[in-house]
């Protein structure tokens, strides 16, 4: 990558919009401005955009850090993730695909692996690769919240499917109990 | 028995899903996405037909000349809409299915504007199924049966929408025996290739004249009589061999 805007101003304007700060948006422009290349400016301004509902120009700016940077897997991620949550799924896991090469066990491998079972409908398989993923994931804690609901609404469809009687969720629910639950003693 | 795709729909956000299909149809130009935002809003075009129906004097249309009038204003919506600017769909084509009602009731004569929707439908399905001209030997009586057939399975497709089987009543085996034929007919144009399918199914069932689907579908109005013709055929052949 070339012509990068400095770390320091970078981390500034994390701050800044973490702290609340209502121009962020103007602020990134003007920095994109100055380093058109920087990929990490385009994934900030995705980011921004999707949170404040500007869906498309959101997208573009999530797709243009990645085919800036391919090796940034946060951004490589989160575009994925955006995808499926679009019901682009086959782009999604074309997205994803990249991550593969990531080191065995990487936190995003381990989301990205939960999140393929839940395209398959394997709610265990979610499960147990999302909380792997989890805790592993000591560099973007936010996106832990994200995963956990996930799972928690995997649970719920367990429960539900268990509760209907439903033979195939309830054998998957037996397993499942023998994963993440201490076992009971009588 | 979960429903398949469960875990995917656990994920997919309506907003996200819709702005998709806009950026794909504006940006990426894949054409297919106006059908699927068509289908999306087709029950708001509906259910402001039906709200206007009931609130506006109706000139001699029927409901259903107000649906046609809202999926023409809708379909005006789908091309004109900009979703980079910020407003919802939703709100903007409100707006136009009004608009397009208005401007329908506003020009439909007295004589009453669903006999001139349903004379058009009928002619372009009339002439959609017609024989090509043959120099051969002409079988007259032959031709007439088809065209007879093709207008019945029509009016069995269209009938079975608003399940008419009570207009027999009394006639209970008769009635029931017309259900299972509006029954077959419809899961016959359910298992129609497409474009077929989408044809029939948006012709027969939403009422929706040649030149709309055409535009829908980006071809031209004598290509989807074509393909209606096809489609006719092929449900003959099936009907015929389901017996």
């Amino acid at each position: 990558m070339t012509n990068l805007c400095d770390d320091s101003v970078l981390l500034s304007l994390v701050q800044e919009m973490q702290a609340g700060s209502p121009d962020g948006l103007a602020r990134i422009d003007a920095l994109l401005a100055q380093h058109p290349e920087d990929a990490r400016l385009h994934f900030m301004r995705g980011s921004l955009l999707v949170g404040a509902g500007r869906l498309i120009e959101g997208y573009d700016g999530l797709k243009r850090a990645v085919a800036l940077a391919p090796e940034f897997a946060i951004a490589r991620f989160q575009l994925g993730f955006f995808q499926l949550t679009s019901g682009e799924a086959e782009a999604a896991l074309e997205t994803w695909g990249r991550l593969d090469r990531l080191p065995d066990g990487h936190y995003l491998r381990e989301f990205v692996d939960g999140l393929r079972c839940l395209i398959r409908d394997d709610f265990l398989g979610t499960m147990v690769h999302l909380r792997a993923g989890i805790a592993r994931n000591t560099e973007n804690p936010p996106q832990n919240g994200d995963m956990q609901l996930i799972i928690d609404q995997c649970e719920a469809i367990i429960a539900k499917a268990d509760a209907d009687g439903d033979s195939a969720v309830s054998e998957t629910s037996l397993i499942l109990q023998r994963f993440t639950r201490p076992k009971e003693v009588h | 028995m979960l429903s398949p795709r469960l875990g995917l729909r656990l994920l997919e956000r309506p907003s996200r899903v819709e702005a998709a299909l806009w950026r794909r149809l504006r940006l990426e130009h894949e054409d297919k996405c106006r059908e699927a935002l068509f289908e999306l809003y087709f029950p708001l075009a509906r259910a402001i037909a039906a709200r206007e129906f009931r609130g506006r004097p109706c000139n001699g249309m029927e409901r259903r000349d107000f649906e046609q009038l809202a999926c023409s204003g809708l379909l005006e919506a789908i091309d004109h809409f900009d979703p980079l600017r910020g407003a919802p769909f939703q709100s903007y084509a409100k707006h136009r299915i009004r608009g397009a009602i208005a401007d329908g009731a506003i020009m439909a004569s007295e004589a009453g504007a669903q006999h001139h929707h349903r004379r058009r439908m009928e002619a372009e399905r009339l002439q959609s199924i017609r024989p090509e001209v043959d120099s051969g030997e002409v079988d007259f009586v032959s031709q007439v049966a088809d065209i007879a057939a093709a207008l019945a399975l029509g009016m069995i497709a269209e009938s079975a929408k608003h399940n008419h089987a009570p207009m027999i009543a009394g006639l209970g085996y008769q009635s029931l025996a017309w259900r299972d034929l509006e029954l077959s007919v419809l899961r016959e144009i359910d298992r129609l290739p497409e474009p077929e399918k989408y044809i029939m199914q948006q012709h027969y069932l939403n009422g929706l004249a040649f030149t709309q689907i055409a535009k829908l579908l980006g071809l031209s109005k004598g290509r989807i009589s074509q393909l209606h013709r096809a489609a006719i055929q092929r449900l003959r052949e099936r009907i015929k061999y389901s017996e």
